[in-house]
């Protein structure tokens, strides 16, 4: 038996895994989400990234970004460096990719602003 | 009508105004938005994590796309919004509101009928919470931190403490741990975390980031830059136990210790203040004590989500617009003592209270809670809550317009608790 | 002086741990103590009230080993071989208001200030009254220049573009019973001592002007001549005027040493180079001791005694026009302060405080939550509406008294070229003007030994200053942005502080280029938020007018970084 908390909304329901049947059954969940968030707690955990991106416009520093889709968790750092290493050139506007499929993890960086769109 | 004069001034350009300018001008008014940052979206701007929009957009959203969607509906609708305009008094005169505000282009007046405050809330400091001991650089609020980290791409810390459980606090604990500072430890002074229960998983658990409850920071280090803490354990009155305290060396303290509803100029119209909310005391229109005044979002009580301010702020839009010069036939809302807050604190009975979305706190963690509505002591809704958490803000929608309540009705709130209280933990 | 009376006391409190002697015209205490308050206790055994006859500290004790003096980071060669007429030490009031009457001259002035900003110590942290001097009897030097200083700020601060109001003051009796002694007392204060405008009204009269001052007060010892006044504001203000009309200051800059040459200082060693002054002024404040010593001519300690001010919020300052206090008779006989008061700062906050500890450290600033309790504790008798839940910040100043608590305003007494301003503690802000003048005149007698220095015909005591749009007119607002855009930029959302007020303050005569060298000359992060929003913006603003990254912005020392630098490190490879 195990325990979690749902992260997928604001409710933060408390999951109960019991693995003992060889099938998973979740308990505490409200939805159907919190049932497939326990599964992939357990046997692949996987989270998604929002940070910056340097730009190459002074009166914009950085530029928010974040994950087209979840990564495994134990990833996060090895993405944020890909992250970090990148300078945006060009006004991307918000959902624009700026790293294609990072890693190879079947998830883009995007942009999460028009920021760089509404500056003159 | 000069080209000055509107029906509906909102002040503030964050999701609870930019929400309100929308909606009033859906019901058919002559908006006017002010902001006094440079850029729409207030603080949606640098809370670049997700989570936002979920009960909105249906999708999980960072505050920027949050915010820059509710921006997208003010520009379809041509909405007038002047951005670094300050608002620097309001004056009512016959029942109409003469608002004065610089701007790089000098100083202009508006009038209005209704004026929507939409003001958000500011964050408490050190020095409200009674850290003693030097004035170091490197003291922070959350959101200043996250200012520096997200907004100038600037690292506040390579070392740091968070007092403080509350959402922001723990945003930034991660936000920090992902450039690569050392976040020490969250501390919080209460025996529950402030925060919301996702939010300790996600940003403190899942980056092994410990949590302490009962302690707090007493005494800060450092002449120049900060170089220590005070750390001490908290008794049940959250006053610091002699003997406990001990030193954690970190450049950087970060405070997450709460959020207060920003009513200067509410306060200036003369508006009444709730003493529990730190906001307006408002009916379900959200009108303030001040006819023609309405208030919204975490100027009106601190919300924990973007999408109940918006939703909040959308009616007070909607009623600003309608707003017409009537009587006032009020009604009290009363609410026992388990409840930390209600709001609206009360109706007005010469309007429709047919849909009414009322939102509450409970003042501790209770299980198996009971909510009921009681009118003149006698039972007329109520509702069952698994559990009840002072972070974690409750909605309920209800049809008072059916319960036939006179100005001198006893309307009341209680919880009845079956599992009793419980500290969490 | 009767040595062998002050022996016996000492001997009878001490057990003949301590001794005083008479040396060179001073009480000189030796001997040794564990605790610092005995030390003090014993000197100020030896000491007389006022008298010019100094005790000179030399305990060793054991608990109070001080830090040494903080010094600034910078070391460079700035200031080596300058030859000014004047050297003046100590960046406070007194120092800033010295140099500010000395460009009357034609003279060469040079103000050195350790810190990175003027009014750094106790001219920045006080409460900014401008005493009417009630408390003080004839005798004193504090008594001397009381009522001269108090009369002057109307013109000194419409001169120097600070804002100064009377506001009055009122010192609060709850015992009825004493009206008649404090009717007396009151009499012989403004007949005897010359506090002219002392008067004596009634509980209702009080509550008629201050409706929120507690009910149970009787009757009150009014002062109207009292008056507020931003103390730091102040002593920028003198120190801008001053180098407006050709002194220079030079921050960040310690005196280290001195040469002497038969009782002349003939150079002064800092941090920045040697300096070669023909005069010097002591007006170092706590360390004003130590650069007696250097200058061979100690005759005097200090015993820092520190106080803790708490700010309150603009809206608590509604409950207050003016200078209030309680008087508790059996308490406060022998304190060497009021014991502290309420008041409405110049800038319209509520202040508590202060507070009044004993310290054997010079520069120990850090608050303590003992401080506000007692303030609090004590003036909610004054006022009943004051809580602590409207407090937005607090701060501690250290004062720097002599045992006899009185100033030391004279010439070197061994050094010839030397004039000490020293001693200098409340109400040191409301004597700075009228001792600038008389300091100013001691040093132009001086130096006119050798050459008399010529009136300097270009002086202009006016101080333009930066504008404060708040206070203004939507008319004049308006004109001023239409000037300058910038003024129309609010960036300090509490104090309504505009970018171009910030800008201003950044191409003043002196430059602070830190946040809180900015704060402390047009207030963003003094309001109730303290600089949770603006100090981002602030920082960004410095920055670019420095032109520098926003992690070369400093919060006020050197060491006091703000920001390490981007997040994203150094260069990396790029998209799109």
């Amino acid at each position: 038996m195990k325990e979690t908390v749902c992260i997928v909304c604001p409710r933060g329901c408390k999951l109960r895994i019991d693995e003992s049947g060889g099938d998973l059954a979740v308990t505490g969940n409200a939805c159907r989400r919190g049932r497939d968030f326990a599964v992939s707690e357990l046997k692949d955990p996987r989270r998604t990234i929002c940070t910056t991106v340097r730009t190459a416009f002074p009166e914009v520093p950085v530029l928010p970004v974040r994950l087209s889709a979840e990564i495994p968790k134990a990833r996060i750092f090895d993405v944020m460096r890909e992250i970090n290493a990148v300078t945006v050139e060009s006004r991307v506007g918000r959902g624009d990719i700026i790293i294609k499929d990072v890693l190879s993890l079947g998830a883009d960086v995007i942009a999460s602003s028009n920021l760089l769109k509404e500056i003159q | 009508m000069n080209e000055n004069t509107y029906d509906v001034i909102v002040i503030g350009g964050g999701p609870a105004g930019l929400a309100a300018a929308v909606s009033a001008r859906d019901a058919g008014a002559g908006v006017l938005l002010i902001e006094r940052e440079a850029r729409l979206g207030g603080i949606l701007k640098q809370c670049i994590h997700d989570g936002f929009g979920l009960l909105r957009f249906g999708e999980k959203l960072s505050g920027p796309e949050y915010a820059e969607r509710e921006i997208d509906e003010l520009r379809k609708r041509n909405i007038p919004a002047k951005t670094l305009t300050f608002v620097t008094k309001i004056e009512k005169e016959r029942g109409r509101f003469r608002v004065h505000a610089v701007s790089r282009d000098g100083v202009a007046v508006y009038e209005t009928a209704a004026l929507v405050l939409a003001t958000g809330c500011r964050e408490r400091t050190a020095k409200q919470v009674f850290i003693h001991g030097t004035r170091p650089s490197g003291i922070f609020t959350a959101g200043t931190a996250q200012h520096f980290t997200n907004l100038l791409g600037e690292l506040p810390a390579k070392k740091c403490v968070i007092l403080g459980s509350g959402d922001i606090g723990l945003i930034m604990a991660r936000r920090l741990t992902l450039e690569g500072a050392q976040v020490l430890g969250v501390y919080e002074a209460k025996p529950t975390p402030s925060g919301l229960t996702r939010n300790l998983h996600q940003c403190l658990y899942d980056y092994d980031i410990p949590l302490y409850l009962s302690h707090t920071v007493t005494r800060v280090f450092g002449a120049d830059r900060l170089e220590g803490v005070e750390i001490a354990e908290v008794d049940e009155n959250m006053r610091p136990v002699e003997g406990t305290g001990r030193r954690v060396d970190c450049d950087a303290l970060i405070l997450s210790v709460g959020l207060i509803p920003e009513n200067e100029l509410a306060e200036g119209l003369g508006v009444e203040i709730d003493p529990k909310t730190k906001g307006p005391v408002c009916d379900g229109q959200c009108m303030t004590s001040v006819d023609g005044v309405f208030s919204c979002g975490n100027a009106l009580h601190v919300n924990d989500l973007a999408d109940y301010v918006s939703e909040n702020a959308a009616a007070a839009g909607k009623a600003a617009a309608e707003y017409r010069r009537i009587g006032r036939k009020p009604a009290r809302l009363n609410a026992s003592e388990e409840f930390l807050y209600l709001v609206p604190q009360r109706l007005d009975l010469n309007r429709s209270n047919a849909g009414t979305t009322v939102y509450f706190r409970s003042r501790c963690d209770y299980n198996n809670a009971r909510l009921v509505l009681s009118v003149d002591g006698k039972e007329v809704f109520s509702k069952r809550y698994a559990f009840l958490r002072p972070p974690e803000m409750e909605r309920l929608e209800l049809n008072f317009d059916a319960l036939g309540l006179t100005e001198r009705s006893d309307v009341r709130f209680t919880l009845e608790l079956q599992g009793g209280k419980e500290r969490a933990q | 002086m009767d040595l062998r009376r002050i022996n016996r006391k000492l001997k009878k409190q001490f057990g003949g741990r301590v001794s005083a002697a008479l040396q060179d015209g001073c009480v000189v205490v030796s001997g040794a103590l564990e605790r610092w308050t005995d030390v003090v206790a014993a000197c100020q055994t030896a000491a007389k009230k006022y008298s010019r006859t100094h005790v000179v500290n030399d305990i060793v004790c054991a608990e109070a080993v001080d830090a040494p003096m903080r010094l600034p980071a910078v070391n460079d060669d700035a200031l080596e071989g300058a030859s000014p007429d004047v050297l003046i030490i100590g960046g406070g009031i007194s120092g800033a208001s010295i140099a500010r009457e000395l460009t009357r001259w034609k003279l060469d002035i040079l103000l050195v200030e350790k810190e990175p900003d003027v009014a750094m110590q106790a001219s920045g942290r006080n409460d900014g009254e401008v005493h009417p001097g009630v408390d003080l009897g004839k005798g004193s030097l504090k008594h001397k220049y009381i009522r001269r200083g108090n009369h002057m700020f109307d013109k000194v601060c419409e001169d120097l573009n600070v804002e100064f109001r009377r506001v009055g003051q009122y010192v609060c009796f709850q015992d009825g019973w004493l009206r008649p002694v404090v009717y007396l007392y009151c009499l012989w204060r403004k007949y005897h001592d010359g506090i002219e405008d002392t008067e004596l009204i009634g509980g209702e009269e009080l509550r008629r002007r201050e409706p929120y001052l507690d009910p149970g007060t009787k009757f009150a010892i009014s002062n109207p001549s009292t008056g507020v006044v931003c103390p730091y504001g102040l002593t920028i203000a003198y120190a801008e005027n001053a180098v407006e009309n050709g002194a220079k200051v030079s921050l960040n800059t310690a005196v280290l040493g001195m040469e002497l040459q038969d009782s002349k200082i003939v150079s002064v060693c800092t941090n920045r180079g040697t300096v070669f002054p023909r005069l010097v002024i002591n007006a170092a404040g706590v360390f004003s001791e130590e650069i007696a010593k250097m200058a061979g001519d100690r005759f005097f300690s200090i015993h820092p005694r520190r106080g803790t001010n708490s700010i309150l919020d603009k809206k608590a300052g509604a409950y207050l026009h003016s200078v209030a206090s309680v008087i508790n008779v059996k308490t406060q006989l022998r304190a060497h302060t009021k014991g502290g008061g309420v008041m409405r700062t110049a800038h319209g906050n509520l202040l508590a405080g202060p507070d009044a500890v004993e310290t054997f450290e010079k520069e120990n600033t850090e608050t303590r939550p003992e401080s506000i309790r007692v303030v609090f504790d004590k003036q909610k008798k004054t006022l009943t509406a004051l809580s602590e839940r409207d407090i937005i910040t607090y701060f501690t100043g250290v004062r720097a008294p002599t045992f006899e608590e009185d100033f030391i305003i004279e010439q070197g007494r061994r050094t010839k070229n030397l004039i000490h301003c020293a001693g200098i503690q409340s109400p040191g802000l409301t004597t700075a003007p009228a001792v600038a003048l008389d300091v100013a005149g001691m040093a132009v007698g001086l130096l006119s030994k050798e050459q008399a220095p010529e009136p300097n015909p270009q002086f202009n005591p006016v101080r333009r200053g930066v504008p404060t749009l708040r206070k203004m007119s939507d008319g004049e607002r308006g004109a001023l942005i239409r000037e300058n855009p910038d003024y129309g930029v609010i960036v300090c959302r509490c104090e309504e502080v505009s970018k171009g007020e910030i800008l201003d303050a950044l191409r003043a005569p002196i430059c602070v280029p830190t946040v809180d060298g900015v704060k402390k000359r047009v207030r963003p992060g003094m309001g109730r938020c303290q600089g949770g929003f603006c100090s981002p913006l602030v920082t960004k603003i410095i920055a670019d007018f420095l032109g520098v990254p926003v992690s070369d912005v400093r919060k006020s020392s050197a060491a006091s970084v703000i920001t390490y630098g981007q997040t994203k490190g150094g260069e990396g490879g790029s998209a799109r």
